[in-house]
């Protein structure tokens, strides 16, 4: 028996071989088995594919198209990726220049950058699967193209749920843990009456001429609403946009997903009243109906049938409770009456309109997921993402994760977990998961002594990628350990009170902290006056994105968690420190920045953090049985900073530094460098030998 | 009366101490003393220490103060005049005496009139014990309130700490007011707790009134008025003169013209204005705030129709802070005024004194630490890193394989410690201009992050030592110029250095060899082994590696090996150790071991017997965690300190000072050493000063008595009399934690007190972690909102409309 399962495995594989291979062996009940599937090589599926490579784990990543990146062939329909492709910022530090490249994938090659492939602020789309193909193959990637997976089951493998996927040619593959990046690329639809007189953003033409004097309804006010609405601006008679919500914009609401002031033209056009218009109202209400020219009642009956539309009218929009009485049904004899503007004569959608397009996303691909492999629908983003708990494993399947765009229902409208530059470091963080819960590896931890802890904060407040582009999701924690800290970088702040679990990292009785980058109230008017705070104690009030520190004593319950406080990343912590908000992003300054941190690290630590030189900690360590911190870790290793008389003379002048005798401090820095520059002879104390 | 004669009290503080009023009496004078029936403290004393001169300090002041209450004080020198029963008493020294007459009121232990308010506030305690009533509980106080009213108004002092200038204000204001009111002492929590105090942990010196004096029936409570400023003779008074002045005060005159006692008192006063039509409200009115603001604010009430009154009719009240103009203002209620005082016009007042008092590091915008400021403080200069290459990613690489040894530092431009640190480095570099196959080199880690991470630094400032073909080499010394140029140089010599014969060895340990690196240090440290082939070779020549640039190591691997330890009780291997020429060898085994370990023994092998400790080795010899035997000598290299140094090093070639670290700090060079010495024993001593310091154990700080001869058997009586406990610690170590300096800025509790339920926690019963169901909540909103426009016609469509 047991020799005969390798041999049968060996079977499977090689028919797989050979059916891959094109020679369209069937019948054989095919299987491979993985520890790691990925279902899909978009970005998601190739960022989760490095990691796996990099920690050496028997993985393939499954893609039913031909090559990495599908979607982006065809999304955005008209091809200009509205991620930010930033390639000059004035610095050369590669971690912070990620804050400010949106496409780049993340992976130890610094030269695997989006920017060899364009240099466009805002590139075009072709160049995204480019790059994805570049990725995948430099780092050798195993990519299985063309398996379309068509089914997943769930399966018990040796007690723990496992996941059976199958693909067009019968060919099935065993996964211990299933990664699912398939993105969302099912066309977001409503029923309403009509709905199928209505084009879809998935399969409009592009070219403008095509719209030449037409009136076009487009329902929706999102980026592919904008997107479409600014490629025929310049030929449609009129456009206007319908959905249930207000225009949100970006550069309001600092959501990436809202609309991106470059897609906002139609604004414009709107604003300046050149027939352009945004119009709000719910899309279960509405019926789109046609009416033949021939539709209404006519006094004159010789007039007819002649010139523009022929045969097909126009198109109007209504609303279902005006049909109601119609029958519903029959919708090809409409009459005035069945329209609004018979009724108000002002309706603003009161004329008719050649064109409605249907632009309201996308949605996550369910039907592929047998009924206990299935996650379930997420309670927010009308149900078109799957429920996944902080961790991003499924709600209810266990081993599958979900990863990428469709993962973005932890935050959706919140960060940017649903977008490349956001979800490369969830993918990471999950990768981190994975390993401690599969491998017992620990979430990788730098250990500082305490002494330290201030400069790492800085730096990381001052480059890290990361919780910039994911704030209020992945944070910083710092786990206290007395006289030393583990640093752990970019763990999902929902799962912080599953953090032992989750990161291998106990936590001990000195408590933690964690740094997050957060925006801020966003309470006043976003351009207007006061929209920046720039005193330090009232940093609080922080607008614009800027570092958070909650320090608790102990880890937060999943009650607290659920029980924070209303728009807060965390719950109540022990003790909380903003930074102020910096317009440079540079958190660096001794008054507003360092100092203010310090105190607050002094309060968490219950210990002095302030720096010392040699002399001082000279005379503290002679006259106090146990010497600040700094000193302790610093000057009585043998490491202390000892400085030199210009600087004492300041710290003299500002009364910190003890003067002993007022006149040293001269006579001392002369023999400093007089030392240097007689470095040849002897100024070894004598005393040492004369006795 | 009483007034004239504290203002003349008060002048006598002030006034210049110009001549000592301390009496020293003979045995004869002393008897007349006993016979005059006269209060006089008296100190019997026969020789004179450190200590004892201190306490003769402070016995000198407190007789100019006692004397203005007609107490003398005296001290009488037993060497001269031995007084029978005072100084025949083996407690003579530690004891002094309050006297009335020839009567013992009470003794103390000079260390419980440790000084001139305890001197003060003691004898004054002990004289005035009928007058000053002690109370320990409520109730005794109670009993002591019972038998004043109607009588006499009483004065609570509640003194935690017995000693201290507030229990000296205390006892004086009892002196000179005892007579006109009750006073009452106690140091009790519960007495606290029941006069009202929440925080009853404080150990603050408080005062209240208790106005018993007008109470109309016996079973009423006397109301009492704390005194809110701190406890000092002239608030005290002030207060007590508030106590004395009239509630309200009625007045026909415009603000600015009123005279009351307050203005005199730098106590602010609140003028209100009363209409003819509410003459009476407007009194009770001014009685109630008058109630509540007694002691703090005096009030006056002035009648509007008095053609004096120039006031505008709109302001119905004023106010007058101390040296000041009247403001006026309009007044709506009576708390709004009490709050305006309260919290505003007496709080600043408070913060002001608080400023001067406390140290300025309180304001958080100015920096309390010595390296950020003095770096700060520089902030104008641009960093000159001339001499110094500054790496890049493109750069590294190549520059580390390119010298002999390329020095560089990771660093922070925002970090303090880094930028102090980089002034140093830059004098190395500058100093090594021109050294063949050195370079100084510095990576800015906020830029280049990346080679910060791949060379696994995380800590800052971090200085390696590249070499091609080997592996970076960590500095672990002080980053300091000396410390770090020292490295550097010794790092370009091998290490450890192969000798061949034992006249190259006798060239590295004293001859040209020795000579060429003397300056760097005169330490020599050699490694014999019998031949090349021992194992311990190998693990030596590690050793070798890892102490580069620390240590002038040599290796003599040869048969000749064995004539450098002849005689020696040591046998091969071995590893011999020079302190300079003309000091004697030392030998120690070498034992096979791994690299680190000799290292380690090497490390320690280096140490001196009797180092002078510098700010830059302190922490080698401290490492020993041995009791310090610490000798200051003085700037001047006199030969009283030469003879000093030789006398303690007598007795360290016989092993006797072993479990100590004999060591000396030269004034001159380490001027540090002056504060230490205050430190420890308050003053500076004559030097040179011996000082035994048990840092590690006990904390106690032993002086050794300066009147005898600094001699090496005085030296070693004296420490066995430390050892057998029979000397008294001249000072103490604290063991004090190092908790915050400044407390930190609360943003909870101001978010709570700004935005109360911005912080909070939600209820359980509220959904959570829904967010798109509220904002779904929020869409349904603009629709609700159109449904008001909603037009007659029930057909029409309600839910579109342009927004």
């Amino acid at each position: 028996m047991s020799l005969i399962q390798p041999l049968f495995r060996l079977l499977c594989v090689l028919s797989l071989v050979l059916a891959s291979s094109g020679s369209g062996l069937h019948g054989c009940n095919n299987s491979v088995s993985h520890e790691y599937c990925v279902l899909g090589a978009g970005p998601a599926g190739l960022q989760m594919g490095y990691f796996l490579s990099r920690s050496q784990r028997d993985y393939i990543i499954l893609e039913r198209n031909t090559g990495p990146g599908s979607f982006f062939h065809r999304y955005p329909r008209h091809r200009k990726l509205i991620s930010i492709n930033k390639i000059y910022t004035g610095r050369r530090n590669k971690e912070f220049n990620l804050r400010h490249d949106w496409n780049s994938l993340l992976s130890d090659r610094s030269d695997l950058l989006f920017q060899r492939i364009s240099r466009e602020l805002y590139p075009n789309a072709d160049d995204f699967p480019r790059y994805l193909s570049m990725f995948e193959s430099e780092l050798g990637l195993k990519v299985k193209y063309g398996a379309d997976i068509g089914r997943i089951k769930a399966s018990d493998f040796n007690g723990s749920q496992g996941y059976v996927l199958t693909d067009q040619n019968g060919v099935s593959y065993q996964c211990s843990v299933l990664l699912v990046s398939t993105g969302l690329w099912v066309p977001q639809q409503v029923d309403f009456l009509g709905s199928d007189l209505v084009e879809g953003y998935e399969s409009i033409p592009t070219d403008p001429e095509e719209f030449k004097d037409q009136a076009v309804l487009i329902l929706g006010k999102g980026n592919s609403a904008f997107e479409t609405a600014q490629s025929i601006l310049g030929r449609a008679s009129r456009i206007h946009l319908y959905s249930p919500s207000p225009v949100r914009l970006a550069w309001q609401t600092h959501y990436v997903g809202d609309l991106r002031a470059i897609n906002n033209e139609l604004l414009d056009t709107y604003q300046l009243k050149s027939l352009d218009g945004l119009v709000e109202g719910r899309l279960e209400d509405i019926a789109i109906v046609r009416r033949e020219k021939d539709g209404g009642k006519r006094r004159t009956a010789k007039k007819r049938s002649q010139t523009s539309t022929e045969g097909k009218g126009q198109l109007y929009l209504t609303l279902t409770e005006l049909l109601d009485n119609q029958n519903g049904n029959n919708i090809s004899k409409v009459t005035g009456q069945n329209l609004p503007g018979y009724h108000t004569d002002n309706f603003s959608l009161r004329q008719p309109y050649d064109r409605v397009i249907r632009c309201l996303g996308f949605r996550f691909n369910f039907s592929i997921f047998d009924g206990s492999a299935q996650p379930p629908q997420s309670s927010g983003a009308r149900g078109r993402l799957p429920g996944v708990t902080a961790w991003y494993e499924g709600r209810g399947t266990p081993n599958l994760f979900v990863l990428g765009t469709a993962a973005h229902s932890l935050d959706y409208r919140m960060s940017a977990g649903g977008f490349v530059h956001g979800f490369r470091y969830t993918v990471r963080a999950v990768h981190k998961i994975l390993e401690q819960r599969y491998h017992n590896i620990a979430w990788p931890a730098t250990k500082l002594p305490i002494s330290q802890l201030q400069s790492w904060i800085l730096r990381r407040v001052n480059e890290a990628s990361g919780p910039y582009q994911m704030f209020g999701v992945l944070g910083d924690i710092i786990l206290l350990r007395g006289s030393y800290c583990e640093y752990l970088e970019e763990f999902p702040l929902q799962a912080l009170p599953q953090l032992f679990a989750l990161s291998g990292r106990p936590l001990s009785d000195h408590g933690l902290l964690v740094l997050v980058m957060q925006y801020g109230l966003n309470r006043t008017d976003t351009l207007g006056p006061g929209r920046a705070e720039s005193e330090w104690t009232k940093a609080w009030r922080s607008n614009f994105l800027h570092p958070v520190l909650y320090y608790y004593n102990t880890l937060p319950t999943e009650k607290d968690m659920r029980q924070r406080p209303v728009g807060w990343p965390l719950p109540r912590p022990d003790a909380v420190h903003h930074m102020v908000e910096d317009f440079l992003t540079e958190w660096d300054q001794p008054i507003s920045h360092s100092q203010p941190l310090r105190r607050f690290l002094e309060h968490c630590l219950q210990t002095d953090l302030r720096a010392f030189y040699a002399e001082s900690c000279f005379l503290l360590s002679l006259t106090s049985r146990t010497p600040p911190l700094f000193c302790h870790q610093g000057y009585l290793r043998k490491q202390g900073i000892v400085g030199n008389g210009h600087l004492w003379q300041h710290a003299r002048e500002a009364g910190l530094m003890a003067d002993h005798q007022g006149d040293i401090t001269p006579r001392d820095e002369t023999s400093v460098t007089e030392y240097l520059k007689h470095a040849g002879a002897a100024v070894v104390s004598t005393m040492n030998f004369d006795l | 009366m009483c007034i004239v004669y504290l203002i003349a009290f008060l002048f006598s503080l002030t006034a210049e101490q110009c001549f000592s009023k301390l009496i020293e009496d003979s045995s004869q004078s002393f008897m007349e003393r006993m016979s005059t029936g006269k209060t006089s403290f008296v100190y019997f004393g026969n020789h004179v220490n450190p200590t004892i001169k201190l306490f003769m300090e402070q016995l000198e002041m407190s007789a100019d103060a006692l004397e203005d209450y007609g107490i003398s004080v005296v001290k009488v020198n037993c060497s001269k005049d031995a007084i029978a029963n005072y100084c025949t008493e083996e407690k003579l020294m530690t004891k002094a005496y309050l006297f009335r007459g020839s009567e013992v009121l009470r003794n103390f232990d000079i260390d419980t009139v440790f000084d001139v308010n305890a001197i003060v506030s003691h004898v004054l305690f002990s004289v005035l014990f009928n007058e000053v009533r002690y109370v320990h509980t409520p109730a005794e106080l109670l009993r002591v309130e019972t038998a004043a009213k109607q009588n006499s108004d009483i004065v609570v002092g509640h003194i935690p700490v017995l000693g201290l200038p507030e229990h000296r204000a205390l006892m004086e204001a009892a002196f000179v007011y005892g007579t006109k009111y009750q006073f009452v002492q106690t140091t009790g929590s519960l007495v606290l707790k029941h006069m009202g105090v929440v925080d009853s942990s404080s150990s603050q010196a408080r005062l209240w009134f208790l106005h018993c004096k007008g109470v109309s029936r016996q079973s009423d409570p006397c109301p009492s008025t704390p005194m809110t400023k701190p406890l000092n003779t002239i608030n005290i008074h002030t207060f007590l003169q508030l106590m004395e002045a009239p509630l309200v005060t009625e007045a026909m005159l415009d603000p600015s013209e009123v005279d009351v006692v307050h203005m005199h008192l730098g106590v602010p006063v609140l003028y209100l204005f009363s209409q003819p039509q509410t003459q009476h409200l407007d009194q009770a009115t001014a009685q109630t705030l008058a109630l509540q603001l007694r002691g703090e604010v005096g009030v006056v009430l002035i009648h509007r129709n008095s053609p004096n009154v120039k006031t505008p009719l709109k302001y119905n009240a004023a106010y007058r802070l101390p040296q000041e103009d009247v403001k006026y203002f309009t007044l709506n209620s009576g708390e709004e005024v009490v709050k305006l005082f309260k919290e505003e016009l007496l709080q600043e007042h408070k913060l002001e004194d608080e400023e001067e008092d406390e140290e300025h590091w309180s304001d958080p915008d100015i920096l309390d630490d010595e390296v950020s400021e003095s770096v700060y403080r520089d902030r104008d200069l641009m960093l000159d890193l001339e001499s110094v290459v500054e790496l890049t990613s493109d750069t590294f690489q190549t520059t580390v394989t390119q010298n002999g040894i390329t020095v560089v530092l990771f660093y922070f431009k925002w970090d303090a410690v880094c930028m102090a640190f980089i002034q140093s480095y830059t004098e190395v570099a500058d100093a090594l201009e021109g050294v063949n196959g050195v370079q100084l080199a510095a990576v800015n880690c906020g830029e280049w992050t990346d080679i910060c991470s791949d060379q696994n630094v995380t800590s800052f400032p971090t200085v390696l030592i590249y070499r091609p073909m080997s592996a970076a080499q960590l500095y672990r010394g002080m980053l300091g110029t000396k410390s770090l140029h020292r490295f550097i140089l010794l790092s370009l010599v091998s290490s450890p250095t192969h000798l061949s014969s034992s006249a190259e060895v006798k060239s590295f340990l004293e001859g040209d060899v020795y000579s060429k690196h003397v300056y760097l240090t005169p330490v020599r440290v050699l490694g014999l082994f019998s031949s090349t082939h021992d194992k311990g070779v190998t693990s030596f020549e590690e050793a070798g590696r890892l102490l580069r640039g620390e240590t002038i190591l040599g290796l003599f691997a040869h048969k000749e090996a064995e004539q450098w330890v002849e005689g020696l009780s040591v046998n091969l291997p071995a590893l011999l150790v020079s302190h300079g020429p003309g000091v004697p060898y030392e030998v120690y085994s070498l034992p096979s071991s791994s690299p680190t370990d000799h290292v380690a023994l090497i490390q320690r092998v280096e140490l001196d017997h009797f180092p002078e400790l510098t700010v830059e080795n302190l922490p080698w010899y401290l490492e020993l965690g041995k009791p310090l035997l610490l000798l200051f000598i003085g700037k001047e290299d006199s030969t009283e300190s030469t003879k000093a140094l030789a006398e303690i090093k007598q007795p360290l070639s016989s092993g006797q000072l072993d479990s100590f670290l004999p060591c000396w700090i030269h004034l001159g060079r380490t001027p540090v050493g002056r504060s230490i010495l205050d430190k420890y024993l308050g003053f500076v001593p004559p030097l040179p000063a011996l000082v035994m310091s048990r840092l590690k154990t006990g904390g106690e700080v032993f002086l050794f008595p300066p009147e005898r001869p600094l001699m090496a058997k005085n030296v070693l009586q004296w420490i066995h009399d430390v050892e057998n406990r029979q000397e008294q610690p001249a000072g103490l170590i604290p063991d004090g934690k190092w908790g915050p300096p400044v407390p930190f800025f609360d943003f909870l509790a101001i978010m709570d007190q700004e935005a109360p339920t911005y912080a909070a926690q939600r209820g359980p019963k509220t959904k959570t972690g829904r967010r798109e169901d509220h904002r779904e909540q929020k869409h349904v909103t603009p629709n609700q909102r159109q449904t008001s426009h909603t037009s007659q016609n029930p057909q029409a469509p309600r839910q579109h409309s342009e927004l």
